[in-house]
């Protein structure tokens, strides 16, 4: 009777500075849909959206950081559990890219070592009020060895290909194997190591 | 002598000390004494002295008058003197005063607190009062609660869309209503312990 509806379960971590559109990005791949009122994410919330990759069924839970400095104390411990960070910034504000090295910082210190980042220049619909240019984000991009992709979770410009992609990555080197049937544990920290679903 | 800033006290004064009448100058507040008071009384005690005639006990007492008018004198000189200075002190000091209240009104507001302090307003509604370790529990508690209640719609979606055959289908609505059962016991319970409601308790006045 205890049949799982996915293969393989993936969680992937959203980080950058507040207002960025990190939740916004999430949004847009969870639910098709886009809010332009700005509401700060609380401390830390996730989304779920499965996923079908080289025929497998990829459950993707995607943790959604707030980007405040107040909260940076419970947002780093789910850093830990995650296996893929796409780190956000805002090509309408300068300072979310040059906080860019601080947030890999971040990931270096709290993350696992195998972690698969990618970097996302997000906003690209408003090009007139660009002040970073695709350049910078490419070759910073480059400089890591990340990925990197410019999106708009308004317009819906790259969204799905740039979590598709990290899913990719991230299945890439995930060893073949039965998924394992731990049972659900959102503890801060490990964050989630597996989804038993007992259906049908 | 210095007469502006006697300006405003010289004005009442003025209007009640006339020329013609030095007596005037004995009946006005020791504090508004200017010199020239000083020499109108003396011009009176000069005049009465006079007319009380030359008996040599009178000549020895005006010795000793003249004497007290010329302390007079110099303490009214003197007194004068320093309001002067403590007035002139006084503007010089209110206008500093306007000068930083202007400049730095964030700076008032911070009064002695040394730094990483926050002053906390008891009044506002939305004041902080959470820590950041209640607000970890919280947090947990929620995305807990609703990745637990993804697997049950997940587990509904099953049931609807009729995955069953017919004979599963009446054990499966058997467990359906176990499942149900459990669910209400497991949220009654979790009812009477969530973070939340520990963190609200204040209202209820439980502890």
């Amino acid at each position: 009777m205890a049949k799982k509806t996915y293969d393989l379960l993936f969680k992937l971590l959203l980080i950058g500075d507040s207002g960025v559109g990190k939740t916004c990005v999430l949004f847009r791949f969870s639910d098709d849909a886009f809010n332009t009122t700005f509401i700060s994410t609380i401390g830390i919330d996730f989304k779920i959206k499965t996923v079908e990759l080289q025929g497998k069924k990829i459950k993707l839970q995607i943790w959604d950081t707030a980007g405040q400095e107040r909260f940076h104390t419970i947002t780093t411990s789910y850093y830990r559990g995650a296996m893929g960070i796409m780190l956000v910034y805002d090509i309408t504000n300068g300072k979310s890219f040059e906080n860019i090295s601080k947030w890999l910082r971040n990931i270096d210190e709290h993350a696992n070592e195998d972690v698969e980042r990618m970097l996302l220049g997000n906003k690209c619909d408003m090009d007139d009020k660009r002040v970073v240019p695709k350049g910078k984000g490419e070759q910073i991009a480059r400089e890591h060895g990340i990925r990197f992709f410019e999106t708009s979770a308004k317009a819906n410009i790259n969204i799905e290909k740039a979590f598709l992609t990290l899913a990719e990555d991230i299945l890439r080197k995930t060893p073949v194997k039965e998924p394992n049937s731990e049972n659900v544990d959102i503890s801060s920290g490990g964050g989630v190591t597996g989804w038993k679903s007992k259906c049908c | 002598m210095e007469e502006p800033p006697w300006r405003e006290e010289e004005e009442e004064g003025d209007g009640e000390r006339d020329e013609a009448e030095p007596e005037g100058a004995l009946g006005k507040s020791p504090l508004q004494l200017t010199a020239e008071d000083v020499y109108d009384i003396s011009y009176v005690m000069g005049r009465e002295l006079m007319a009380l005639g030359s008996d040599p006990r009178v000549t020895q007492l005006q010795f000793k008058i003249v004497r007290v008018l010329e302390m007079l004198e110099a303490l009214v000189n003197e007194g004068n003197l320093t309001v002067e200075e403590l007035k002139l002190e006084r503007d010089n000091l209110r206008k500093e005063v306007e000068g930083l209240r202007r400049a730095g009104p964030p700076a008032s507001g911070e009064v002695n607190l040394g730094p990483d302090k926050m002053v906390v307003d008891l009044t506002d509604p939305n004041r902080p009062r959470f820590t950041l370790q209640e607000l970890r529990d919280v947090l947990q508690e929620r995305n807990q609660l609703k990745s637990q209640l993804l697997v049950v719609q997940e587990e509904l979606q099953c049931y609807k869309s009729g995955l069953f055959s017919p004979r599963e289908g009446s054990g499966g609505r058997r467990e359906k209503e176990a499942l149900v059962a459990r669910a209400s016991n497991a949220s009654r319970n979790k009812e009477e312990k969530t973070i939340i409601r520990k963190l609200f308790s204040f209202r209820s006045g439980k502890p």
